[in-house]
């Protein structure tokens, strides 16, 4: 039918770019945890010695997160009623308890790590490897369960999170092991063969979550007129700066490039370069994929 | 108390279950002149901020001049037999009264917001710290609440007192000879996306669906609409409360960066006084 609305109410977007950067550090965290556990929960044994920092990065990383949701909150000092009038069908409330509980089991596991107490390292790096990639989980459920924002209502949303997740959080660990390096004494630095290791784990991330995108792309292509005026916006309207620049140009093809290239995969450069990349990118997905559905949506 | 509902996966309000009030309203929009009196009174009764509505009136004009029509369609919550607002909220905030309205209960909200991001006909809003009467709730969630003050002593809500055509009709539609039980029965009524599930108990008579429709809404904005929009967006800074606010002009690089910047700077220097402003 052919008009124009003339006049409606203007809707707000009342999640933003701060969200956006919770989604991304909680990713990031849990990314960065996976590696820690690699050596002494997946028994990975090269990667023993960077266990303790990527795990307390991946601290660090979490260590942010309430701040961030407290101040977005209208009402910061009633954080508390999360868990006091927890109802349990909320999403954010089962991310509340994993927020609460995740860090501190990462803490358990750094100390167990730092005294080298295998068992118990072991131990605790399984509970919070479970509860990393729970709170990552729910960062993505958060999203997908609102039936109405299209875009983001797909079981693949926890998939696409955790992917996310995974590929940023090996990144931000390189460029933070890469800075480490300079700081301290030669025997303990991490080395470039390492490193390279690591960007090539990276790698099969980086072509998981393009099969995943691939996914998603068919779907709405094929999907219901909503669905397709959404993709238009992401792909080459209002949004493509995070979507197709940002997160699909720069955070995956431009370092699956870089990756598979034999020359500068095994360089430093190439490999800090591809972090860096797909460590920002990742952000461009969690940019669009919180706002593109209200942006769109406030319209109606 | 014990009567309320909060939902998983579908709540249902006294539907059918006799002596149980269930509140409805129609909505007969061969009625409505579109002159607004319903959002002018509902904005002076509860001090609805600038910029916020519980209830508003989206207006659409169809065809090329001069054959045209304009259509115009009231919009206000749907109180949803089954409504995604309130599975999502955290805290127990906002839930299903079984005579069929959905409330807030202003002193649990936190002002997360999921409810707002749930709500597929945009219905709620999050009130400003500024309001003209500072004993009035902020910084938490807030909809139309079909004037529940009122109905519980026996008043019509105040749109429908104040609609100058009668187009709004409201009252207990368990009741099969209350106006509103016999303006659903008789008619053929329309809901608002129905595709979606939430059983929403504002039924309109003659509603243009293909209009009342958010891809419409979405493609078919006027440029004078779009503009009204970016400055909205552009000046709509609550702390960072509605950081997603983006001009969608100016949406290239640059600006994408600079909006960034801008969404970031107000969220963190406004988070300071988060923390000063009406307290608990
Ligand atoms: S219209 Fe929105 S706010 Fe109102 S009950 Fe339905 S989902 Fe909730
Ligand atoms: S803003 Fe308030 S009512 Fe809405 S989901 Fe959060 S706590 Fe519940």
């Amino acid at each position: 039918m052919e008009g124009q609305v003339i006049a409606n109410a203007f809707q707000n977007a009342y999640w933003g770019f701060p969200i956006a950067l919770y989604f991304w550090l909680v990713g990031a965290s849990a990314g960065s945890f996976v590696i820690s556990t690699l050596g002494w929960v997946f028994g990975v044994k090269k990667y023993k010695p960077l266990a303790l920092f990527a795990s307390n990065t991946a601290i660090v990383a979490l260590l942010i997160v309430p701040v961030l949701l407290i101040i977005d909150a209208g009402k910061p000092y009633r954080f508390f009623h999360l868990f006091i009038f927890a109802h349990w069908s909320a999403p954010m409330v089962w991310g509340s308890f994993l927020i609460l509980t995740y860090p501190i089991a990462m803490g358990f596991y750094s100390f167990f790590v730092h005294k080298e107490n295998q068992l118990w390292a072991r131990r605790l790096g399984i509970l919070a490897i479970v509860l990393a990639l729970s709170t990552h989980w729910y960062t993505g459920v958060v999203m997908q369960l609102n039936p109405a924002r299209l875009p983001n209502h797909t079981s693949v949303a926890p998939l696409l999170f955790l992917t996310g997740a995974y590929v940023s959080g090996i990144g931000l660990l390189i460029l933070c092991l890469w800075l480490r390096n300079f700081l301290v004494t030669v025997t303990a630095r991490v080395s470039p063969e390492l490193m390279a290791d690591m960007a090539r784990l990276m790698l099969y991330g980086i072509v998981f979550d393009l099969f995943l995108l691939g996914n998603e792309f068919l779907q709405m292509t094929y999907g219901t007129g909503e669905e397709r005026t959404i993709l238009y916006e992401v792909l080459l309207g209002v949004f493509r700066w995070p979507y197709l620049y940002l997160e699909i140009v720069w955070g995956l093809l431009l370092p699956l490039i870089i990756l598979v290239i034999p020359r500068t995969r095994r360089s430093l450069n190439g490999v800090l370069v591809a972090a860096f990349m797909t460590a920002t990118g990742v952000y461009g997905m969690r940019i669009w994929w919180v706002m593109a559905s209200q942006y769109y949506q406030g319209h109606f | 108390m014990a009567d309320r509902l909060y939902g998983m996966g579908g709540v249902s309000s006294g539907k059918g279950r006799p002596g149980r009030k269930r509140y409805a309203m129609a909505i007969d929009l061969r009625r409505c002149t579109g002159c607004n009196a319903c959002t002018a009174a509902c904005k002076t009764h509860f001090d609805v901020p600038l910029g916020e509505w519980r209830i508003w009136v989206m207006e659409t004009e169809v065809g090329k001049y001069p054959d045209t029509k304009r259509y115009v369609l009231p919009r206000l919550c749907n109180q949803c037999d089954d409504p995604p607002c309130i599975p999502v909220c955290p805290t127990q905030a906002t839930f299903k009264h079984p005579d069929g309205f959905v409330l807030q209960r202003y002193n649990r909200c936190i002002g997360c917001r999921a409810c707002m991001v749930a709500c597929p006909y945009n219905a709620r809003h999050l009130l400003p710290d500024h309001r003209r009467d500072k004993r009035n709730p902020r910084n938490v969630a807030d909809k139309c609440d079909f004037c529940v003050v009122r109905v519980t002593r026996g008043l019509a809500p105040l749109c429908v007192t104040s609609c100058t055509g009668g187009a709004l009709i409201f009252g207990d539609i368990n009741d099969p000879e209350s106006e509103v039980a016999r303006t659903v029965r008789d008619n053929k009524v329309f809901t608002l996306r129905p595709e979606l599930g939430t059983a929403p108990q504002v039924y309109y008579i003659g509603l243009n669906e293909s209009i009342a429709d958010p891809e419409f809404a979405f493609l078919n904005r006027s440029a004078q609409l779009r503009e009204r929009y970016a400055t909205f967006k552009r000046n709509s800074e609550v702390g960072g409360e509605m950081a997603g606010n983006i001009d969608e002009s100016d949406m290239g690089f640059f600006g994408l960066v600079r909006q960034g910047l801008h969404n970031f700077g107000t969220f963190f220097a406004e988070a300071p006084k988060k923390f000063f402003r009406g307290l608990y």
